[in-house]
């Protein structure tokens, strides 16, 4: 079959090239087949069943097999589409699955922060707003009952009143989380400042971060 | 909020609703570009998505590019972008750009001007109209560009109007029929706007090695205007650093109205705090990594980097 080369040689170019070169070599190869290899060579002025034989099974052939790699060509196109869909839709997911485990450690945080609340309740000195939008954030959808402080604010608990002056300047000012010594007055010990260990904790909510200030008991 | 509900007003008046969107918020403004020869109307779920995240949000109307426009050559275009470019970038600290189909184009020669741009994204980016709902034929509109036909010819919008969504889809038929507007452009474009549209792209196209703002790339697979040729000729060779692209597999070309809207929105939202954050804008150091799997992924790109660095 004098075509052959032709053939595979579109076959070929449909893979790597595409579908318009393909063709392009089909119709180059149809030519150049019948002028130098169907007999009488070198002739194209002889029409006889050799050449009819070409002119239906070459571009038969050809056809068949450029439209089947065509077509295998596309979907793997598409699926190269889908895959990269895929691969954004995971990247989204991940993203999401990072704000759900940020929003989870938060609510733990607000957790811990309300039982440390409620357990330390007589001893503390003072709450403290880390964020400047905390406050404003944490207004939405609450109850009131508790004054949240305000940007960089503090909100004195029971004990604010017996620090030492000084104190409270340095802690409004300057505080950490970690231990700190506080000058605190007490009642049975006739008004005088006496040094006591305070701890300072520091609670990341849903609502900002806050530092609590409390006596260790 | 969810849905871009079509107002019978808009039909009435559709001038009205040409007109330029702004809106107050933080530091961070976003200059939102939309379609040729249309309005700002088809980025409105995007914008109100935005000003909800606290941007502050312009989608100008720039004479010539708009719908119902003089005609002008695509250099004023660009004049006009840059002039509200500036005028924001006097008045707040960063503004980023978001161009939609051919604003893409626009987007990326403006970038081009203004380097200092925040970040640059591009939604459902077009630099030749090579989608699957073009016809083959269509080169010959570029022909008739230089025949008598230029000023009578009008490009006339088909079905499916970029939208996949079929009940939108319907909306938007009736609305074209009555009326040469819709929420999703133009129901005609005019054969110069077009040929200035493909000369911008063209020359967008060669610029863009030289761009090196963070960049978004947003764009449907079975975009019908737009083959992702366009946004993969884009990745394949801008010199951004902070690179995302999102495929979408439920839009057509109108993806700031389509199926995957919210999407588009809240990628777009987040994409642009997280370059203001890469860049040290934020006081907190951003949004910690927590998610493990995330933390692996993450690994996983850096480590594909180094290779290939």
């Amino acid at each position: 079959m004098p075509g052959t080369a032709f053939g595979v040689a579109a076959a070929l170019v449909e893979y790597f090239l595409g579908l318009g070169p393909a063709m392009m070599v089909m119709a180059l190869g149809l030519g150049i087949a019948d002028y130098l290899f169907v007999p009488p060579y070198a002739d194209f002025t002889v029409f006889d069943y050799h050449d009819v034989f070409l002119l239906v099974s070459f571009p038969l052939v050809s056809l068949i097999v450029i439209t089947l790699i065509e077509r295998l060509r596309r979907e793997q196109f598409r699926a190269q589409l889908i895959t990269s869909v895929a691969q954004s839709r995971y990247e989204m997911l991940l993203r999401h699955d990072n704000e759900r485990a940020l929003a989870r450690r938060a609510v733990d945080e607000t957790h811990r922060l309300l039982r440390h609340l409620a357990q330390h309740h007589q001893g503390f000195i003072l709450i403290k707003a880390l964020e400047r939008d905390a406050a404003a954030r944490a207004s939405v959808g609450q109850s009131t009952s508790y004054a949240l402080p305000h940007a960089g604010d503090v909100a004195p608990g029971p004990l604010f009143d017996a620090v030492h002056p000084e104190d409270v300047h340095r802690i409004t000012h300057g505080l950490w989380a970690g231990s700190h010594r506080v000058r605190l007055r007490r009642a049975q010990h006739g008004g005088e400042f006496r040094l006591t260990n305070c701890r300072c904790e520091r609670f990341t909510t849903h609502a900002g971060d806050f530092l609590v200030l409390r006596t260790e008991q | 909020m969810a849905t871009v509900e079509f107002h019978p007003q808009s039909v009435a008046a559709p001038a009205a609703h040409a007109a330029r969107f702004f809106s107050e918020g933080d530091s961070h403004a976003v200059l939102l570009l939309h379609g040729l020869s249309s309005s700002p109307l088809e980025l409105r779920y995007l914008a109100r998505y935005l000003q909800s995240e606290g941007f502050t949000v312009c989608a100008p109307v720039i004479e010539g590019y708009s719908a119902g426009t003089r005609d002008l050559p695509m250099e004023r275009w660009l004049e006009g972008a840059v002039r509200e470019f500036d005028a924001l970038a006097s008045r707040y600290e960063r503004v980023s750009i978001c161009g939609l189909s051919i604003g893409g184009a626009l987007a990326l020669r403006l970038v081009r001007a203004r380097p200092s741009a925040q970040s640059l994204v591009l939604l459902s980016l077009t630099l030749t109209y090579d989608g699957w709902a073009i016809p083959w034929y269509r080169f010959a509109l570029d022909w008739a560009y230089y025949t008598p036909l230029r000023s009578r010819y009008r490009y006339r919008e088909a079905e499916p109007f970029g939208l996949r969504n079929e009940a939108l889809r319907a909306k938007i038929a009736r609305a074209m029929q009555r009326n040469a507007f819709s929420e999703v452009g133009p129901s005609t474009i005019a054969l110069p706007a077009l040929h200035q549209a493909l000369r911008m792209a063209r020359a967008a196209r060669r610029e863009v090695a030289a761009i090196q703002n963070d960049t978004l790339v947003i764009h449907a697979i079975d975009d019908e205007t737009s083959s992702p040729r366009n946004p993969r000729y884009v990745i394949d060779h801008i010199g951004s650093s902070f690179l995302r692209t999102v495929w979408l597999d439920d839009s057509y070309h109108m993806i700031t109205s389509d199926n995957e809207r919210e999407i588009v929105a809240r990628e777009t939202a987040l994409f642009l705090r997280e370059s203001e954050l890469a860049h040290g804008a934020g006081d907190a150091g951003g949004q910690p990594v927590v998610s493990k799997a995330l933390a692996r992924r993450l690994r996983q790109l850096a480590a594909v980097g180094r290779e290939r660095a």
